[in-house]
């Protein structure tokens, strides 16, 4: 924008330095018109003056060609100066002076003509009149030449000007273009400069955060190890509540009243569903811990090998299943295992008061992704409930109704987010669930370290 | 000595230990079981020193059922020991503990353990696996010939 500026502007300013040059020219060439009508009309006179002394034809053919020229003059002399107005009124003056001149000339070269050498003496002797006529010319050329030359030298003056103001403006123009250049340099070595300092701390920023992933990891990995170790050590007194409470009914249940049977059954229970919190807690905690060993698995064929290894949950009972022909996926075999175990348990614990049980294992595509689902026809849930599912120690129904330790579903959710896949529920109360998951991509996830933090319910189980 | 220590029971934990014993004696599978309640006791006894530096190496017992969190030397120690030194290294061990950690019992496989047995809470089922443990050790094994790995003999097989 500036350059093109800079670039009419000294245009525009060339233009008006050639106009005043041409300017600075045309008064040259009127005052060297005035000039020319001097000496024009001098050598009319000096014709005029030999013919009259010799009367020899020469002087008059330079008379004759003086008048001429004058007479040139004065008809050029209008056009040249038709600029200016007060030399218009001057020519004006002008005119009338050298016509009279001309003819004072005109009639001495007739009185010589007519009368001779003697006449023509005496008229060039008393010629004082053409003098006058003569000087009042050379004033009002001298008068007329001092106009033009204010004119010039202001016209010059214009002229230096318009060519300085060009300067200038070519000067300055430039000057601001590097001025602005330089600003604009200036304003993108500052912006470059921000912009690797934004970088160097995003560095800083992002290695910050890797070296708090890596500790946050550690700390889950600590937790996780903690929450292992004492759930292991839970078992071992675990193991003896349960073994002496089974013995002391053994070996002294004849002796006992029924009341004192009932209680130690149910010493004997309570360490029983203890237990198995604690290795329900213990495979939670493993699956933080452990490794993803990944192979590509036809999940058909394991849906098959869970539903017949469940087969003591369900004997007696006749559940109609419903196994199609699934995704082959990538992905750790024993955890995939165990969460089709888990889901399958489920779903022939929560169809256990049905007569006619259905459970379907299936899988279609849902916006480009795989979805595995297994549906039954049981109790169902309330989806107002819905987030609480994969919660830990999380039931949706009484303990009275359905035994269970409120961790298996956390177990499947932290199996399938550790391959980098998504588990959803769908229910209607009564009407049985629908369990969908993504199988995601393990080989994407396989950098990632153990899977989120405990949940406060196992911390303070671990804890107390 | 007819025919000696049957069971070697290596645990700390005297409850298991008592637990344990009532099952093996409730299906009368040991008749003679030593406990050693940590991992330098069941040494000495194995490698008849100290308090059992009476004993000799041409009658092992017929299984060592090992605890492997153990006070001064632990199971895995233990196993080493034995599998390292000729006279012992044939006594079949069954590691009997808590953990089911993948490195343990990968460790214990690499050492050579017989066989690896978690303790269930449920007692049920504790009860079971204590009875497959002695029947099968006790009656359908077939245990080493008594002196057979005896210092003098052992280079001869």
């Amino acid at each position: 924008m500036i350059l093109l500026g800079i670039g009419v502007l000294s245009y525009w300013g060339t233009v008006r330095d050639e106009e005043d040059r041409a300017w600075v020219t045309h008064t040259l060439l009127v005052v060297e018109k005035l000039q020319t009508v001097r000496i024009d009309i001098t050598q009319a006179e000096t014709g005029q003056r030999g013919y009259m002394l010799t009367g020899q034809d020469r002087y008059l053919e330079l008379y004759g060609a003086g008048v001429n020229q004058v007479r040139q003059d004065m008809k050029d002399l209008p056009d040249l100066i038709s600029d200016n107005p007060r030399e218009r009124e001057a020519t004006q003056l002008l005119d009338p002076l050298i016509a009279a001149r001309l003819a004072e000339l005109s009639d001495g070269i007739e009185v010589r003509k007519r009368s001779g050498l003697l006449a023509g003496v005496e008229a060039v002797a008393k010629g004082n009149i053409g003098e006058r006529s003569m000087q009042q010319i050379a004033a009002q050329i001298g008068k007329m030449r001092r106009t033009e030359a204010q004119l010039l030298s202001r016209r010059l003056e214009t002229a230096v000007a318009s060519t300085r103001k060009i300067k200038v403006a070519i000067v300055c123009g430039n000057g601001l273009g590097i001025l602005i250049l330089s600003l604009a340099g200036l304003v993108i070595h500052r912006e470059t400069g921000r912009l690797n300092r934004a970088k160097e701390e995003l560095k800083q920023v992002n290695e910050r955060l890797e070296r708090r992933t890596g500790e946050l990891s550690e700390t889950n990995i600590e937790l996780e190890s903690f929450a292992y170790s004492v759930a292991h050590d839970l078992r071992a007194p675990l193991r003896h509540i349960a073994g002496y409470s089974n013995v002391a009914l053994r070996d002294y249940g004849p002796k006992l009243d029924a009341e004192a049977r009932r209680y130690l059954e149910k010493i004997a229970d309570g360490a029983e569903k203890l237990g198995h919190l604690v290795d329900d807690l213990l495979s939670l905690s493993k699956v933080g811990l452990q490794e993803l060993s990944l192979q590509h698995i036809q999940l058909d064929l394991l849906v098959h090998k869970v539903v017949s290894n469940l087969a003591p949950e369900y004997s007696g009972r006749e559940i109609d299943w419903r196994i199609g022909k699934l995704f082959s996926v990538e992905c750790d075999p024993g955890l995939m295992k165990q969460v089709f175990v888990n889901l399958l348990s489920n779903a022939v614990k929560y169809t256990g008061k049905r007569e006619h049980a259905v459970i379907e294992v299936g899988d279609r595509m849902q916006d480009e992704e795989r979805v595995i689902f297994v549906r039954d026809n049981g109790v169902g849930f309330e989806m107002q409930y819905a987030g609480k599912l994969f919660g830990v120690f999380q039931r949706l129904h009484k303990a009275r109704d359905f035994e269970g330790t409120g961790v298996g579903l956390a177990i499947v959710q932290r199996i399938i987010r550790k391959h980098g896949g998504r588990i959803w529920a769908e229910a209607e109360l009564d009407q049985g669930a629908t369990f969908f998951f993504t199988p995601g991509s393990p080989e994407k996830n396989r950098s990632k370290q153990p899977e989120v933090p405990m949940k406060n319910g196992v911390t303070h189980a671990a804890r107390s | 000595m007819p025919h000696g220590v049957e069971i070697l029971l290596v645990d700390d934990s005297p409850e298991d230990v008592e637990l344990t014993m009532r099952e093996l004696r409730r299906h009368k599978l040991a008749n003679d079981i030593q406990v050693a309640e940590d991992g330098a006791e069941a040494l000495d006894f194995l490698f008849c020193r100290g308090p059992h530096k009476d004993r000799t190496f041409s009658h092992p017992p017929k299984l060592v059922l090992l605890d492997l969190k153990l006070p001064k030397v632990d199971g895995l120690e233990v196993l080493k020991a034995i599998r390292a030194d000729e006279r012992t290294k044939a006594i079949p061990v069954v590691i009997l503990t808590s953990s089911k950690e993948q490195k343990d019992l990968i460790k214990g496989y690499n050492l050579g353990v017989s066989a690896y047995v978690q303790k269930p809470v449920d007692f049920m089922q504790f009860s079971e696996a204590i009875q497959q443990i002695g029947m099968f050790w006790m009656l359908t094994n077939q245990a080493p010939p008594a002196g057979a790995f005896v210092a003098s003999n052992a280079k001869g097989v």
